[in-house]
């Protein structure tokens, strides 16, 4: 069963139409990198997926269960609050600006959602926070906070934070976007150990080398529509759509 | 002499004090909170909560201090409601901050980027613990200076109240210096109000010192 069914989405932003009907399905494990053009849809696809933006069209399905359905008229129709909420706890997302919560330290940051939301006492949220922290190489910036840290590092203990919550999807959105380019293999490292550990995971990305490296699906978008999508082998080598051609050509180009 | 007269009307002068340090602290004590509801009100999602709290601001922010202060005392008695000068004063001088503060806090909590508070939702905070807990904190260190501010003006507004027959460090003073003939009482006033205003200074520079521990 997928973990993910979205059913012919459609978001308009006032006059803008974002995303035209997007079809996609999700299975578990899946390491999917959506690609394309600025204003394509891509962040807007991840946002209503996460409920960070509402659609107007379609149905999207978690883990089986409904979060918002297709109504008669053809509106979409949203579930209950408390629904939604248990369905987007089984997300984390990670943001192209990090979004780390700054009066804070790391530790704190990553022990936040554990106790308040789920009602962890400190002591376990702090074990797991540090086994999180190893598995992202920054023990050692426990106590720092996140003004003191390099945007690598404070993208891996955004990641931390939201992998402290025990999501089963994890959205990338653009994670190394603001990055220096010498920061980015930080991130894109602990990404490829998390793909390894089998986290299902859409990863919005403009980096083309690591689409190829680390997803099983690439998908390419343009115009709030999926063009093309495959294998990383398929898209990249075996193109077939046009547009999706001349946009890999203007990206190899540069 | 000259040095006896001014220790006398010093002492004189700490009568004042009561007044002036009452009203002082009782007006932040009251303001603060409000002015703090007032300014979640105002962003809230419910227009009515936002058009209440706007007329409410735009009330408060648009008279004179002293006139609401007449207000509350003169005018209050003829709802049927009296109260003493003090209380009078300490109404009308929390209502009217409250309105101040509450534009302050307003400013602090929206010059806060918007992706904290998606940070903190998909985290799965409630709109509430992500106030609580995200962005009112980090506001408070924003807030310091326009804060201090309001704070130091509220000092010296406070000698407002003798239009309604309270008699605070001013007031005070005006009396020794007409009954005397002798201005000196209204340097050492200035004094006061001089030496107030630095140690306010000081310490909101202690909070902001305190805050500075992270950057925005």
């Amino acid at each position: 069963m997928s973990i993910l069914k979205v059913r012919n989405i459609s978001k308009q932003f006032k006059n803008l139409e974002v995303l035209k009907g997007i079809d996609l399905e999700v299975e578990k494990g899946e390491v999917i990198a959506i690609i394309g053009p600025s204003g394509s849809g891509k962040s807007t696809l991840l946002r209503c997926l996460i409920r960070l933006e509402t659609i107007d069209r379609g149905s999207i399905e978690v883990d089986g269960k409904p979060m918002v359905t297709e109504g008669s008229d053809g509106r979409s129709v949203y579930a209950s609050e408390q629904d939604i909420r248990i369905l987007r706890r089984k997300m984390g997302m990670v943001f192209q600006n990090f979004n780390l919560f700054p009066h804070k330290s790391v530790l704190e940051n990553i022990i936040e959602a554990p106790i308040i939301v789920n009602g962890l006492s400190r002591e376990k949220a702090e074990s797991i926070a540090d086994q999180l922290l190893q598995k992202v190489g920054l023990t050692d910036k426990r106590h720092n906070y996140p003004c003191e840290l390099s945007g690598g590092q404070q993208q891996r203990v955004a990641i931390a934070s939201a992998l402290a919550m025990n999501p089963d999807i994890m959205l990338f959105d653009e994670p190394t976007s603001a990055l220096d380019p010498e920061l980015t293999g930080e991130v894109l490292r602990v990404i490829k150990t998390l793909a390894e550990a089998h986290m299902t995971m859409l990863v919005v990305t403009p980096d083309m080398g690591f689409a190829k490296e680390v997803a099983n699906r690439v998908i390419f978008m343009d115009n709030g529509v999926i063009i093309e999508q495959g294998t990383p082998e398929d898209v990249f080598e075996r193109t077939q759509h046009p547009r999706t051609k001349a946009f890999l050509g203007q990206i190899l180009r540069s | 002499m000259e040095l006896d007269y001014i220790l006398n009307s010093t002492i004189a002068l700490l009568k004042g004090f009561k007044v002036t340090y009452g009203l002082f602290f009782s007006t932040l004590i009251f303001s603060l909170p409000l002015g703090l509801l007032i300014a979640l009100a105002r962003i809230s999602r419910y227009k009515v909560l936002q058009v209440f709290t706007g007329t409410y601001i735009w009330l408060l922010r648009g008279t004179p201090l002293l006139l609401q202060v007449f207000f509350v005392y003169f005018g209050l008695p003829a709802l049927g409601i009296t109260l003493n000068n003090m209380t009078a004063a300490i109404l009308a001088f929390a209502l009217n901050y409250a309105a101040y503060f509450a534009e302050i806090f307003r400013s602090g909590i929206q010059s806060i980027s918007k992706g904290q508070y998606e940070s903190a939702d998909v985290l799965g905070l409630t709109y509430a613990q992500t106030m609580r807990r995200i962005i009112i904190p980090q506001m408070v260190k924003r807030v310091l200076p326009p804060v201090s501010n309001e704070v130091i003006t509220l000092v010296k507004d406070t000698a407002l109240v003798f239009g309604i027959g309270l008699l605070d460090v001013l007031r005070t003073a005006q009396i020794i210096v007409t009954r005397d003939f002798d201005i000196t009482a209204f340097i050492i006033a200035a004094i006061f109000y001089l030496l107030n205003t630095a140690v306010l200074t000081f310490v909101f520079r202690k909070l902001e010192q305190r805050y500075s521990y992270y950057t925005i």
